[in-house]
Formats: C-alpha cells, structure tokens, sequence
C-alpha cells in the first residue's frame, strides 16, 4: 500500500542548505524491521514514521536513522512538528502540541503561519558532566586556558569554545584524533562554538563525530550539539542575543548553511527551532 | 517550479534489494550547480537528470551525479533512468530500444517485456583478458587464501575498469566466503585494479551465479550490485566457452545478500560479441521535487 511521503530539509532558509529528513505517513501497518530497512535504503541522517499517538499527545513519531532506532532527536522533531501542523495531522492549542516519541511525551512550540509556521521543540535537560584539558590540535584555536566541557542532552558532546569565529571557520580537524578520543571516552563527538555577531546570527557551530557512535566526520546541522551550546552559554551567564533568543550558524564548511534558532526560558530549559522546506512531495511505496 | 521525480531500486524486483538512483523527470532550467546541488542533497550514489532529446535518433538526453561530481556514463543510472521514463509514458521503445544522449554519446538500451516484468540492458564497454594467472601467485595468495576454488584460473579482465576474477567450487563457499580486507587492498593497490569479484555457479532456479565483489581501492567495501564488474565476467566465461548453456547468451547472477540487499542482474551476449548488462527496476518514492532555479 502506498504511503504518503514527503522529504524536507531541517535547519534551512532555502533548500539544500539544511539536514534533510524522510518522513512516511501512516505507518501504524508498518513493522520495526520494515522501518529500519526503508530509512537504510533512503539513506537520509533520519527518517521518521507517523503513528497513531496514545492519548495525551497530538501526534507519535518514530525516528530512524540508517543504522538504528533513535528515541529522540532534534532535527527529526523539528520537522515532525512542521509536518503536522502544515499538512494537519495535529491543531495546535495555544501555540502548542505534544510530540510522543520513544524517549515519551515532549512539549513542541509553534508560531506564525500555519502554512509555513515556525516550530521549536524543548531538548532533554543538559547536564555538565565534567572537564577536561582541550584535545591537542584543537587547542591551539581554543579559548586559552579554558578546558573542554562534557555535556549531555542524551547524546554526549566534548564541548570547545573557540578564540575567534574565523579561526572555527578555518579549522581542518585531525579527525582521526578525535575519533580516538570520543571512543575512548565513549561520547558521540566534538562540538565546537564561537560567538559571531553577524546581521542573520550570533554564533557558529560545528560539530565533529567521525568515532564509532555516529561515525560521520562533520554533521552539517546538529539539533543536540546546539542545544547544549545554548545551556553551555547559559550557564556561563554569556548568553547572546535578547530575550534568550539567538540563531547560530552552521554546516557552511560543508557547502550548506543551516540556521538554528535557539531559546533558553525561564527554567533554563533548551528549545531549539528553525525554518523547514518541504523538497519532495509524493507517495512511497514500500 | 515543481518537477517529477522519481527514486528507484536498480537490479530488484523488491523494493531495498538493489541500488537506489534518484530521477528528476523534466530538469530542463536546472544549471549545473543546482543539479549538483541536487545529487549531494539526496545522498544517493546517482541522480539523474532527464532533458528533452535534441536529435531524432535519441528518445531522452540524461546528465548523472553522484554527490560529488557529474560522471560521464555510469549502467544503473542509465538502466534505472529508462525504466522510470517507460512508467511515467514519457518515452516509448522503438523495434525494442530506447537510446539515451548523454557525455559520453548515444547509447541504446535493450527494453524487454512490460509492467513488473520489464527489463532494460546497456551494452557494456567491450572487456579483454589481461592477465591469467595461477592461485599461487605472490600478489594474489593472500587475497586467496582459505577460499574454496573452483576450476577456472584466477584471471584479471579490464572492462575500463580492472578486476581480478576468481571462481569459487559452489555457492555455498562463496556465501560463507570471508573477505580477508589487507589482502585485497594490497592486491588492488599492486595490480592497479578495483579487487576482487568471486562467483560460483548456482542450482538456483531464478539465477545462474552467485557473485560477489570486494572492492580494494580507492575504498574498501563490498558492492550490492556492480553492472560493470558483472560484464567482464560474462566475457571471461565466453572466452573460456563456460557460460550457462542458455539461448543468446543471457542468465541472471545473484549478488548482494551478504551485505543486506538482493540484487539480479541480467548478462547476455550478443552476435557481435558485445555484453548487455541490466535487469529489472522497482520505483520506491513517485512524486514531485521543488527546488529554485
């Protein structure tokens, strides 16, 4: 049977510039191997099916990536959050919808157009595990003095302030260094940031993960990695931007530019956002 | 503008059995960049670009991309291209062929049947013998070593690109066969070939030989379904009077299983002694793509 399928792109001010996402409408018939198989064959970072929700959530998802079932990611949720609102699987309530996933029940924000609104989803609480002394090779254009920060949102990422954006922007990583490195430490990558004040965003990012656990050198758009950029800034009390609000920059080192919006509320609690182009648009046939 | 598009499995009769290739339909506005653009954002090995025919003698003009660069001629894309074009009635064939305009030239393409059933070939670049050597030669005994080998002698072809051929005594040993990799990449960086393609013969009702291909260089990984490699096996096993004893040179090899898909692909040989390499095509995705010009 046919199922409805759209692929957009995540994280992106036009198309091609962001993360791309397969998306599988009614997918409740489907099986688990079936999922896993059909996000393989796409070969996109993620792929996500839509299922009935139980009650209390607005819509249910599961997220896929080539290799393995995720229970939650950024980018996916992203664009889950667009798709239900754009093509009216779910109605916000005051701006809001609650996205059931495999890592449960999660507040999803919605602003603007409902053709073409504005979604952030709240990314599980960071937490700062601890500190180390900045990879050799990185700290050579790291803050001086300051050491790499371990955090985790679910994943976790060595994180790296950079002493300027245009050194970031330059860097050429020893990847195989830092494959070594997150594998013996068993964390997913090296995220890496700088403060840029620039007319169309405030930061840029990069993030590195050519170790076992995601094994792709340089993401292009990292939904997790900026979130713990934001709680990372937070902490710090150097949060840019107003009102909590700010966008970073990145992927542009890969030929795309991805635009990640950032909030930090009250709580301190982290969502992140950003603006969806529906590319393809057709059925799936599995 | 929206645009029909199309991703298909190449060499399968299921869908996640073959090799995907992505199909923009009707490209024509589409500069270099953004089919460029294109190709590096579906992520897939090939994506195709279909144009108008500027010449009578052609039914379509077709541009290939892999995420990184354009590539002149390349069999799946152009198999799976002319499949999608025959489902969406844009082209139809002429006494049995379509013919593709492309870099390289023109080039017809062999269609068979209809529906489900349909297959479509290329006709391959013409293959020699280069070199055939014994099991316990000093570049090839690693890369050979705890194989079970079957009766013809190892043998290194050269299709454009260059394989060592190696057969094994049945299908059995050549599922269960494991790749020994320092060997291979040795082998291919020495001998300035791609690696090692073995193949067994098979009771199978629906294919004739089991395949498999290792490649050593420029990358190590095994191959899901390789057009070319196939076709200069199908000319070893012609020179050596071997193939299956089928009408007009055709039979099916299985390849891929062991790395997660399923792939047929059809060989025959024609009068004139060129290989035809195709098979069947499954559209996966059927839709529209929008992207700026």
């Amino acid at each position: 049977m046919p199922h409805r399928y759209l692929q957009l792109d995540v994280f992106a001010a036009r198309p091609g510039t962001g993360n791309p996402l397969g998306v599988v409408f009614d997918a409740g018939p489907m099986d688990t191997a079936t999922m896993q198989a059909l996000a393989a064959w796409l070969n996109l970072s993620e792929t996500i099916f839509f299922l009935p929700p139980d009650p209390g959530a607005d819509y249910r998802i599961r997220i896929f990536t080539p290799g393995s079932e995720l229970p939650f990611a950024g980018h996916p949720s992203v664009g889950a959050a667009w798709t239900a609102v754009v093509h009216g699987l779910a109605i916000p309530r005051d701006g809001q919808l609650i996205q059931q996933c495999e890592a449960g029940l999660l507040p999803v924000e919605i602003s603007g157009d409902h053709a073409n609104p504005r979604v952030a989803v709240r990314s599980p609480r960071a937490k700062h595990l601890q500190d180390h002394a900045p990879l050799a090779g990185l700290d050579a254009i790291a803050v001086p003095g300051q050491a790499a920060a371990l955090w985790n949102n679910g994943p976790s990422w060595w994180m790296v302030e950079a002493a300027s954006a245009k050194a970031l922007r330059g860097l050429k990583p020893d990847f195989s260094a830092i494959a070594a490195w997150t594998n013996a430490t068993a964390t997913t990558g090296v995220a890496m940031f700088a403060l840029e004040p620039e007319a169309d965003h405030d930061v840029v990012v990069r993030a590195f993960c050519p170790g076992d656990a995601v094994n792709v050198p340089e993401d292009p758009v990292t939904g997790s990695a900026n979130a713990l950029v934001g709680a990372l800034l937070h902490a710090q009390g150097w949060l840019p931007g107003v009102d909590g609000r700010y966008i970073a920059s990145q992927g542009r080192e890969l030929g795309r530019d991805g635009r990640v919006h950032v909030r930090v509320d009250d709580d301190g609690q982290v969502w992140i956002g950003g603006q969806v182009q529906q590319v393809i648009a057709g059925t799936l046939d599995w | 503008m929206p645009r029909r598009y199309v991703q298909l499995d190449v060499f399968a009769s299921r869908p996640g059995a073959g090799n995907p290739l992505a199909v923009v339909l009707d490209a024509e506005g589409l500069d270099d960049a953004a089919m460029q653009a294109i190709a590096k954002w579906t992520r897939l090995p090939e994506t195709t670009f279909v144009f108008p025919a500027v010449s009578d003698d052609a039914t379509h003009r077709i541009r290939i991309f892999s995420p990184r660069r354009e590539v002149p001629f390349a069999g799946h894309p152009s198999v799976g291209t002319a499949h999608a074009l025959l489902d969406a009635g844009l082209i139809a064939p002429r006494e049995g062929f379509v013919v593709q305009d492309g870099i390289a030239g023109k080039l017809p393409l062999k269609v068979n049947g209809e529906g489900a059933e349909r297959t479509i070939a290329v006709r391959t670049p013409r293959a020699r013998v280069q070199e055939i050597a014994t099991p316990d030669d000093p570049r090839l005994r690693a890369a050979l070593a705890g194989l079970d080998l079957g009766a013809l002698p190892p043998v290194l072809m050269d299709g454009g690109r260059r394989w060592w051929l190696a057969e094994l005594a049945s299908e059995t040993a050549l599922r269960s066969a494991t790749p020994n990799w320092d060997a291979i990449i040795a082998l291919a960086n020495a001998t300035e070939s791609m690696g090692l393609f073995v193949y067994a013969r098979s009771d199978d009702p629906v294919y004739h030989f089991a395949v498999r291909a290792f490649v050593g260089a420029p990358a190590q990984f095994e191959d899901a379904a390789s057009g070319a490699a196939n076709a200069t096996l199908a000319a070893w096993l012609a020179e050596r009077d071997a193939l299956p004893d089928q009408p007009g040179g055709f039979y099916r090899v299985s390849q891929g299983r062991e790395v997660g898909h399923d792939a047929i692909i059809e060989l025959s040989i024609d009068a004139e002694g060129d290989v035809w390499s195709g098979g069947r095509a499954v559209a996966v995705v059927t839709g529209m793509l929008d992207w700026p010009e």
